[in-house]
């Protein structure tokens, strides 16, 4: 891996190399499909970039605020770079090489700004596995230049001290919820409140950037769909009306219908018989 | 005593007439064969579009979508008319929450709407209830190819749907996955029970299931 731009883009890189290293050792698992799906997510306020994916031009004119892909990228190692928009490639504002995205995962890449307010590009990996029939997934990451916060659902903590560049992430039953965000351990709400539906069989990934500092901060939320189970079951009957099948009475009535057509069959053969011999 | 002709006769006349009767019985309720099961897998498996450049998006929290529910259900061949609520999962029982008055059908709101371009849209009735009587879907079994299906939302438009299937499977063994997919073709999806009623357990051992496509 190699740094271009000297200042900014070094803790940058470093932290995106730590953190894609972390990535690849936590999904080298049960990695069955050989490509990944990438978001990238913009979360510095002020700044529209170009995102260059091996030196191609992969989403022109990125504008803070904004969620693009997901990219389908084989597996392997990639060199990301962010530009002013139009700007040349060599003056990129935030550069990672050979980050190694593994098989089979679904990742975000998130640009944001580091705790102390440095941008920065942190890979998240997704969880994208099935939720039950009716719930929903929230998760939500700190990417923001603000110290630790607890998030808050209808006024109640949910996820306690959270700090940048960390997730919390619950299966909750899907609808609408507000949520806020406070200083970790306080009443001081830094963020929100916001309304966020979360829908049935998706995840919402909230991501609270910008600067606690130049109070700009806020939230960008990502969806990832797909995610839904089909219920248990479909219970729609409990009266026993519709049930087409035979009741024994029926077959009783059939089995004494054979028992009479035989007794009677075997009465009648010897009246045949017997019958030009009695006269 | 010899045999009377006559009383061998009356015991013959019996015994036709009773096994007439199991015939007759026996053969009405014969439960009619499912029909058009490849027409449903087919539909379930027909693929999505692919995007050629990178899809942006607003990074905007989600908002309830308000997905399109229906109303009313039309079925002519049935005589139904029927309101139609939206209806979730019993927590409990990770079921669908049918609607307890068994006149309704339940539209299952996590799924597609009435407006669906893709995935199935699904209606779940009940055949009956132990305390109601009969359901809206208490004749759903009888439904053919070719039968009528109008779908209503709040503003009174209506989308038609024609029949191309019809199956019964025991509740062990559905296919579920397939019924309520939100990809492949669009489809309407009506769901009862039906088979077999086991007394103790107050449960049907079977769910009919009728998939029907936009005409």
């Amino acid at each position: 891996m190699r740094i271009l731009h000297p200042r900014r883009a070094a803790a940058a890189g470093v932290a995106a190399l730590v953190a894609f290293g972390g990535l690849s050792a936590v999904t080298t698992g049960p990695a069955l499909a050989a490509s990944s799906q990438v978001s990238v997510v913009h979360g510095i306020p002020g700044q529209p970039v170009d995102v260059y994916v091996n030196g191609k031009k992969t989403v022109p004119g990125f504008e803070p605020g904004k969620v693009a892909g997901p990219l389908t990228l084989e597996e392997g190692a990639y060199d990301i770079a962010l530009t002013k928009p139009g700007e040349d490639l060599g003056k990129a504002l935030l550069k990672v090489d050979d980050a190694e995205v593994p098989g089979g995962a679904n990742i975000s890449l998130v640009a944001h700004l580091s705790a102390d307010g440095k941008p920065t590009l942190t890979p998240f990996v997704n969880d994208t596995g099935k939720l039950a029939a009716g719930q929903a997934r929230l998760v939500v990451r700190h990417t923001a230049a603000a110290p630790a916060v607890d998030v808050r659902a209808g006024g109640e903590p949910v996820f306690r001290d959270l700090t940048n560049p960390k997730e919390a992430k619950a299966d909750l039953p899907a609808g609408d919820v507000s949520a806020d965000v406070v200083l970790a351990g306080t009443d001081d709400v830094v963020l929100g409140p916001t309304d966020l539906s979360l829908g049935e069989g998706t995840a919402t990934i909230v991501y609270a950037v910008g600067s606690a500092e130049d109070k700009t901060l806020d939230v960008v939320a990502q969806t990832l769909t797909g995610l839904h189970s089909a219920p248990g079951g479909v219970p729609s009957g409990s009266g026993g009306l519709a049930d087409r099948g035979l009741s024994t009475p029926w077959y009783a009535a059939g089995a004494v219908g054979i028992l009479l057509l035989l007794a009677g069959a075997l009465r009648l053969r010897p009246v045949r018989r017997t019958v030009p011999a009695r006269r | 005593m010899r045999a009377r002709p006559g009383g061998a006769a009356l015991l013959v006349a019996a015994g036709v007439t009773l096994l007439a009767a199991f015939g007759v019985v026996a053969c009405r309720s014969r439960t009619a064969p499912d029909v058009g099961a490849a027409t449903v897998t087919a539909l379930a498996s027909t693929p999505a579009a692919v995007a050629a450049s990178v899809p942006v998006s607003d990074g905007r929290p989600p908002r309830s979508a308000g997905a399109g529910s229906p109303v009313r259900l039309r079925i002519p061949a049935l005589r139904l008319d029927a309101p139609v609520a939206a209806v979730g999962i019993d927590q409990a029982t990770g079921e669908v929450a049918v609607p307890s008055d068994v006149a309704r059908v339940g539209w299952y709101r996590f799924g597609p709407g009435l407006s669906a371009t893709a995935g199935s849209i699904v209606l779940a009735g009940h055949v009956d209830s132990a305390e109601q009587g009969r359901g809206a879907f208490f004749r759903l079994g009888s439904l053919t190819r070719g039968d009528r299906v109008t779908l209503t939302g709040p503003d009174g438009t209506g989308r038609d749907f024609e029949v191309v299937a019809r199956e019964r499977y025991a509740k062990t063994a559905i296919p579920l996955q397939r019924y309520f997919a939100r990809d492949g073709a669009p489809r309407l999806t009506l769901i009862t029970c039906g088979g077999a009623f086991d007394q103790e357990t107050r449960h049907y051992r079977d769910n009919v299931v009728v998939t029907a496509v936009p005409r």
